[in-house]
C-alpha cells in the first residue's frame, strides 16, 4: 500500500513537466513549498503540540534572505536555499526562546504578534525588502545553469521538498522526535524522564522555521517577485488548515492535506470573493465529521465498506 | 547504614507562597520512606524539589552524596532517581512498548534497555498482553503499573513515588503494593507519598508526616501506627 502510493507519486511527479503547460507546473512548484512549510508546521503543532502562528514570516524571511544572496551576491540557488533556511531558524530560535515561556493561547498570540512584526519588517524596510514595491528575484544560478521558467526550476523544487520530507521522517524515528511526542502527551511525565521540555520545544520551533525557510528558498527558484502583502496571517491560516485537513499529527496528512486543500484553493481563486468563506466552511466541517483528517476519516470509511 | 538521599532543611515556594519550610528528611539505602500528610501540606512540592521540577529556596539535597539542590531535571534522572508523578501520567497516544522505551530516554545501550523490558514484564505481567495497546486504553490500575514500569525503566537506585494507591481498588492498591515491596526487596530505594497512611505505614519502615509545610511527626513506621494520636488523625 505505502509502496504503491509513492510509487504513483513518483510517477505523477516524473510525467508532469512531459505532459503538461508551463501553467501546471507552476502549480506543482507552488504546492511542493506548501508541502515543505506543512512539514515544518507538522513538526511543531502536530508533533510537539505547540502553536506557532508566524509560519508566513519565517516563510518570508527565507524568501527575502535566499532572494537577496541570490539577487545581490550571486550566490549560487543551493547555497541560498540553505541561507534563507538558516536565517529562518536563526530568528526562530531566538523567538521561540522567548514565546515558549508561554503555553497554549498565550503561545499563540506571541507567535501570532511576531507574524505581524514581521510583515510591517517587510513592508517598511525598504532598503532591503524593497518595502511596498516588493522586490524582484534573479532567476537562479549555479554553475553556467540559470532557471528561467517553471520547468527549469521544477526538478529542483522536487529534489528539495523530497529532501525535507526525508528529513521529517529521520527527525520523527530519532530519539529527537519521540521527545517531541513526549512533550505533545504529557509535559509532566516528560519531564520525569529528564527530557527537558522548553529546550525540546524551543528545537521543535527552530526547526519548524527552518522548514519554512527553505521553503521561502524554494520559491525563489520559480518566482521573480515577493510582496509583503502574500507574507501575511492568511498564509499562515492556510497552512494551519491544509495540516488539520490533511490530518494533524501525521506525516502522510501534512503532505495530503498541502496538496488536496492546495488544489482546492486554486480553483477558488476563480471566485475569490468566496474563499476566505470556503477556507471557514471546510475547516469547521472537518473540525467538526473528520478531526482526524481527510487521510484518516477516508481509511475508516474505506475499511468500514469493507467489512460491511 | 550510608544515606541514599539526604534532604536538610529545603525550603520551597510558589510565588509568595511558602509550601515546605525547612523539611528534613533521609532515606536509607535500600529502604522505603513514607511521607504522609493532608491534603496541601507539602508532600507532592518535596518531592518535586528533589526532582528539580521547583526550585529550593533554602537548604541541600544530598544524593549518594552529591548535592543535587542545583542540578537540573534531566541531570537527576540520569543521576539515579525517578519520579512516577501524581496521576498516572501516561503518554495516552503511544503503546505500552513505547511509553517504556521513553522511559529509558536517557540511555542508549539498546541491548540493556530490551533487558530491562522483560524485567519490567517480570514485575508486571499483565503489560506484556498490553504490549501493542495504546496507553490510554488501559485500566487504572495497569496505568498506574505502566508509569511505574516506566520509571524504572531509567535505572534508578532512588523511586520517588507520588499517591500510587489514587482512585485505585483496594484489591489494585494491595496489588500495586505488593510490586513495591518487591522492588525494595530487589535493593531499590524508595520515598513513598500517601494519602493513604494505614497502606503507606505498612510498606514502609520510617515515615516523615508534614503540616502546613514543616515535619511534625517522624519515627519508625510500625511505632507510627500503633501511637494514638497518630491513628486518630491520619487513619481514623
Amino acid at each position: 500500500m505505502r509502496f504503491l502510493a509513492i510509487a504513483v507519486a513518483a510517477a505523477v511527479l516524473i510525467a508532469l513537466p512531459l505532459v503538461t503547460t508551463g501553467y501546471v507546473v507552476y502549480l506543482a512548484n507552488l504546492l511542493l513549498t506548501f508541502t515543505v512549510l506543512c512539514l515544518g508546521m507538522h513538526i511543531v503543532i502536530g508533533e510537539t503540540g505547540q502553536f506557532s502562528l508566524a509560519h508566513a514570516a519565517f516563510y518570508g524571511i527565507g524568501i527575502y534572505a535566499a532572494g537577496i544572496a541570490g539577487t545581490t551576491f550571486g550566490t549560487p540557488f543551493p547555497v541560498s536555499i540553505l541561507i534563507g533556511g538558516l536565517a529562518a531558524s536563526a530568528i526562530g530560535f531566538v523567538i521561540g526562546m522567548v514565546a515558549l515561556r508561554m503555553r497554549d493561547i498565550y503561545l499563540a498570540l506571541a507567535t501570532f504578534a511576531f507574524g505581524e512584526a514581521m510583515q510591517w519588517v517587510f513592508l517598511n524596510w525598504n532598503a532591503v525588502t524593497g518595502g511596498p514595491n516588493g522586490l524582484r528575484i534573479a532567476p537562479a544560478r549555479l554553475f553556467g545553469l540559470e532557471l528561467v521558467t517553471d520547468k527549469d526550476a521544477y526538478p529542483f523544487v522536487v529534489a528539495t521538498a523530497i529532501a525535507m520530507l526525508v528529513l521529517t521522517v529521520i527527525v520523527a524515528r530519532a530519539r529527537l522526535g519521540r521527545s517531541f511526542r513526549a512533550v505533545r502527551e504529557s509535559e509532566i511525565a516528560a519531564q520525569a524522564m529528564g527530557v527537558p521540555v522548553r529546550r525540546t520545544k524551543v528545537v521543535a520551533f527552530g526547526i519548524s522555521a527552518f522548514f519554512a525557510g527553505i521553503a521561502g528558498g524554494m520559491f525563489t527558484l520559480f518566482s521573480t517577485y515577493i510582496h509583503p502583502d502574500s507574507l501575511g496571517f492568511q498564509t499562515t491560516i492556510l497552512v494551519l488548515t491544509m495540516v488539520v485537513v490533511g490530518g494533524l499529527g501525521s506525516i502522510g496528512g501534512a503532505v495530503g492535506g498541502a496538496i488536496a486543500f492546495g488544489l482546492i484553493s486554486e480553483l477558488l481563486r476563480q471566485a475569490p470573493s468566496f474563499q476566505e468563506i470556503a477556507y471557514g466552511a471546510i475547516l469547521i466541517v472537518f473540525m467538526m465529521y473528520a478531526p482526524k483528517g481527510l487521510f484518516a476519516f477516508l481509511a475508516d470509511r474505506f475499511r468500514g465498506a469493507r467489512h460491511a | 547504614m550510608a544515606d541514599l538521599l539526604e534532604i536538610r532543611g529545603i525550603s520551597a515556594s510558589y510565588g509568595r507562597i511558602q509550601a515546605i519550610a525547612g523539611v528534613t528528611l533521609s532515606v536509607p539505602d535500600g529502604a522505603v520512606v513514607a511521607l504522609l500528610g493532608a491534603n496541601g501540606a507539602g508532600k507532592t512540592t518535596t518531592l518535586n524539589t528533589i526532582s528539580r521540577l521547583v526550585p529550593v529556596t533554602a537548604g541541600s539535597i544530598l544524593f549518594e552524596g552529591r548535592p543535587i539542590e542545583r542540578a537540573s531535571s534531566h541531570a537527576v534522572v540520569r543521576a539515579g532517581i525517578s519520579q512516577v508523578p501524581e496521576g498516572r501520567e501516561v503518554f495516552r497516544d503511544m503503546s505500552v512498548r513505547e511509553n517504556l522505551e521513553m522511559g529509558a530516554y536517557g540511555r542508549s545501550d539498546r541491548a540493556g534497555i530490551r533487558q530491562d523490558i522483560d524485567r519490567a514484564f517480570d514485575y508486571f505481567p499483565i503489560l506484556k498482553e498490553r504490549l501493542q495497546q495504546k496507553a490510554g486504553t488501559l485500566s487504572g490500575g495497569e496505568q498506574q503499573m505502566l508509569v511505574i514500569a516506566r520509571a524504572l525503566m531509567a535505572r534508578p537506585r532512588l523511586l520517588l513515588l507520588d499517591e500510587p494507591s489514587l482512585g485505585l481498588s483496594p484489591v489494585l492498591v494491595e496489588k500495586i503494593f505488593a510490586i513495591i515491596r518487591r522492588l525494595n526487596a530487589d535493593g531499590l530505594g524508595i520515598l513513598l507519598v500517601e494519602q493513604n497512611a494505614s497502606v503507606a505505614l505498612g510498606a514502609s519502615s520510617y515515615a516523615y508526616i508534614l503540616e502546613n509545610g514543616e515535619v511534625a511527626v517522624e519515627g519508625r513506621s510500625a511505632d507510627l501506627r500503633h501511637d494514638d494520636s497518630v491513628r486518630r488523625t491520619y487513619i481514623g
